[in-house]
């Protein structure tokens, strides 16, 4: 975090600690998609919206606990870590993980016996993320794509890539081991990528 | 000798430089070798990137507008809830 955003944090910090409406709302939009993303992991999408709303009014008091260990965002991932494990405690659900194969079933069907390529990738990606991105219905098919990955894939990716969470932090916030987080972010990559590919080859979703 | 399938399986964790020191030496010699496995590194490195840049770390307005007002109403009210955590 560089110095500047580490000055804002903390100025927000005391925005909160003193109860300040705007800190608030400038909190819940910058904090929300990440909190989303970790509730998701453990719940159902409607239960997930619940428990986030919920951390935000328990925020108001716990706030004046926080000393500033960890970042602001990782401590509000770890609320609502905390808040989806006891709910899941109470209702004994289990969180439904599959981390036997690192290799998508798609593309493993495209090495020979020898392990070598069968089907290699045709194209070359060569624009960049921000030409691609402008795509617009090339975002609109990764919107599609992500939403309907695995909850427990797109919580470690969005956690991992878009809110820069440190692996130790991942694993924390979502309670799975190293080895098994990699395996998450590997299955969610190569779902993004099979996707792009077939959108660059094919102009389909 | 490592092969294009188990450069696939362990490409995300090359890409994120989490492989041990040998592994990846093997994984780079490969892909001097393998320009299928370079097309597809490459690749894989886009797509992340591609997520990165894409703007679905948004929440949904209608969940923002309902926590600002059960936020709004807590400051207002004073939030008396006595089971709150420090979870840092």
């Amino acid at each position: 975090m560089t110095d500047s955003s580490r000055e804002k944090e903390i100025k927000l910090i005391q925005g909160l600690k003193t109860g300040d409406n705007d800190s608030f709302q400038e909190a819940v939009r910058a904090y929300t998609p990440g909190m989303l993303a970790v509730a998701r992991f453990y719940l159902d999408h409607s239960s997930a919206e619940e428990v986030v709303q919920d951390c935000w009014v328990k925020v108001i008091d716990a706030i004046h606990g926080f000393e500033g260990r960890s970042g602001l965002k990782t401590w509000l991932h770890r609320v609502v870590a905390n808040r989806c494990k006891n709910q899941l405690r109470s209702t004994n659900r289990e969180i439904p993980t599959d981390f036997s194969e690192s290799l998508e079933p798609e593309l493993a069907h495209r090495f020979n016996a020898k392990g070598r390529w069968e089907l290699p990738p045709k194209l070359q990606f060569h624009e960049s993320a921000d030409t691609l991105i402008e795509n617009g219905a090339l975002n609109d098919c990764l919107d599609k794509h992500l939403s309907s990955l695995p909850e427990t894939q797109r919580s470690a990716l969005m956690l991992y890539e878009a809110h820069q969470h440190k692996s130790e932090d991942v694993c924390n916030i979502l309670d799975v081991s190293a080895s098994n987080l990699r395996v998450l972010l590997h299955r969610a990559r190569q779902k993004i990528f099979l996707m792009v590919e077939n959108f660059q080859e094919t102009g389909e979703c | 000798m490592l092969m294009c399938r188990d450069l696939a399986v362990i490409a995300s964790d090359y890409i994120d430089g989490e492989l041990p020191v040998l592994e990846n030496m093997s994984v780079k010699m490969h892909l001097m070798m393998c320009k299928d496995c370079r097309t597809f590194i490459g690749n894989l490195r886009a797509s992340t990137d591609m997520l990165n840049a894409h703007s679905s770390g948004q929440a949904d307005e209608e969940l923002i507008r309902k926590i600002d007002e059960r936020v709004a109403l807590a400051l207002k009210e004073g939030s008396q809830d006595p089971t709150n955590q420090d979870p840092d």
